[in-house]
């Protein structure tokens, strides 16, 4: 067993050094560097791909909000639409049965009108015949003798005509 | 984090044996293998044997040899050992150091050479964790394989390969030009220069390694002899013992195995790259480039 001197040069160690220094960047370039390069790369492609998930979902909801920001802006429009057609037919209608309320009540009051004057009337005559039977008995106590009861009507009746038109001018 | 299978935790097991076993194999080696010595020596790596080759003379196995082999080793061990069950998901603590290592080296690499060069990241990492683990096997007793000219020439002979491989990436007539330059009579300097890269690299590397060790065994040796002469009227067996030695050497030992074997890694990488990216004529090359793509668009 013996030493090399300190400094001896030998072509054959150099060139496996030489290979063993090619042989060590094979083993760091086939086993660290590609599979960790690999593992960064899929990992920032998931990052991307997420980034790119939430960028879409946030296009999605903006576009979303917009479309639902118009729907309601219609609806509202809609309702007030209807709130305003609602007040004027209901104004419509009851305007129409405070017409008809009223004309239904002068009906009703011609109607009593008419009634009144038919009972007036008819009350005027009974009352007419009663004080010509009276006066006609009157007369006849009072005469003592029995007169012509037709004449005696005829009479009266024209008495009373008189009477009546005077009464019917009152009135 | 995902449940840790009986089998996935048997291969980390293995990886992790994978990792040590190399240093401690080494060990056994020196152990087993080491003659008994008197006294202080400076002398390169122990031949283990050596094989006959039919040209450049013989091959000797040497200490230096093996623990490189074993460093690589380990070095697979530690690679397989990073991305063992790495996930897209992440979390795991080894995994960031996985990552942290290529994001760095990418980064370095990206910065000192260029985006034209990004290949070389694992190139300048491996070499990197080459240097320094060979550096710091020395802290295990080991014979620290970049104290050997040959190993970090090999490097450097690598190194040069590259540099040139690059420089003719123009066309070798531009390669035979580029000599020439400022002045055609400095040309014998230039190719001067040209062969001091590897040369002054390779040197640097095993120099500084080498040196190191060669000023320790000499503190430790006079250590012991100022131990003698200091404490040797101890009574007994404590005046035999040099107490001196206990402790001084280490704090040196902290400078010239790791600061040092470390500082080399990376001035070794350093030197690799700023020569590689410099000697590559980046904008003659985007020219020529260009000029082709003109020319093929002409023809078709």
């Amino acid at each position: 067993m013996q030493n090399l001197d300190v400094i001896s040069v030998n072509l054959w160690q150099i060139l496996i050094s030489l290979c063993n220094l090619l042989l060590i960047f094979l083993i760091f370039k086939k086993f660290l560097f590609i599979p960790v390069k690999k593992v960064v790369k899929a990992r920032q492609d998931a990052l991307d791909g997420q980034y790119a998930a939430a960028k879409e979902a946030q296009a999605k909801a903006d576009q979303n909000r917009e479309e639902w920001q118009k729907q309601l802006a219609d609806a509202k429009g809609q309702a007030e639409e209807i709130v305003q057609k609602a007040t004027r037919r209901a104004d419509l209608r009851s305007e129409e049965i405070v017409s008809q309320a009223r004309d239904k009540a002068e009906d009703i009051v011609g109607e009593a009108r008419v009634q009144a004057e038919r009972e007036y009337r008819k009350a005027q005559s009974k009352l007419k015949k009663e004080i010509v039977d009276v006066s006609a008995e009157l007369a006849e106590k009072m005469i003592g003798r029995e007169i012509n009861p037709d004449d005696h009507r005829a009479m009266i009746d024209s008495v009373i005509a008189e009477i009546g038109e005077d009464n019917d001018g009152d009135s | 984090m995902t449940k840790r299978t009986a089998g996935f935790v048997a291969v980390d097991v293995l990886l992790i044996v994978l990792m040590i076993l190399p240093f401690a194999a080494g060990m056994v080696l020196k152990i087993l293998l080491t003659p008994p010595t008197q006294g202080i020596e400076i002398a390169g790596a122990l031949i283990y044997f050596t094989v006959k080759m039919p040209f450049m003379g013989d091959l000797p196995i040497t200490e230096s040899q093996t623990n490189s082999f074993f460093v690589v080793l380990s070095l697979l061990g530690l690679c397989l050992y990073l991305t063992h069950g790495i996930t897209a998901k992440g979390g795991s603590r080894r995994q960031l150091m996985a990552e942290w290592i290529v994001e760095q080296s990418e980064k370095l690499v990206h910065t000192n050479m260029g985006a034209y060069f990004s290949g070389f990241a694992p190139f300048i990492a491996g070499m990197m964790g080459l240097s320094a683990l060979s550096s710091l096997s020395s802290l295990m007793g080991l014979y620290p394989p970049t104290s050997d000219i040959n190993i970090v020439g090999g490097w450097a002979i690598l190194v040069f390969i590259l540099i040139t491989y690059y420089k003719c990436k123009c066309g070798p007539v531009q390669y035979l030009k580029s000599f020439a330059e400022p002045v055609a009579f400095l040309a014998p300097l230039n190719v001067i220069s040209e062969v001091a890269t590897p040369l002054s690299m390779a040197f640097r590397h095993y120099g500084n390694v080498l040196s190191g060790s060669v000023i320790s065994v000499l503190i430790a040796a006079a250590l012991a002899g100022l131990s003698n002469v200091l404490l040797g009227w101890l009574p007994g067996v404590l005046g035999e013992i040099p107490l001196l030695r206990i402790g001084i050497p280490a704090v040196l030992s902290l400078y010239f195995d790791i600061f040092s074997g470390l500082l080399q890694a990376f001035i070794f990488s350093m030197l690799t790259m700023l020569y590689v990216s410099g000697g590559f004529p980046a904008d003659l090359y985007e020219k020529r480039k260009a000029k082709k793509a003109a020319k093929r668009k002409a023809v078709k």
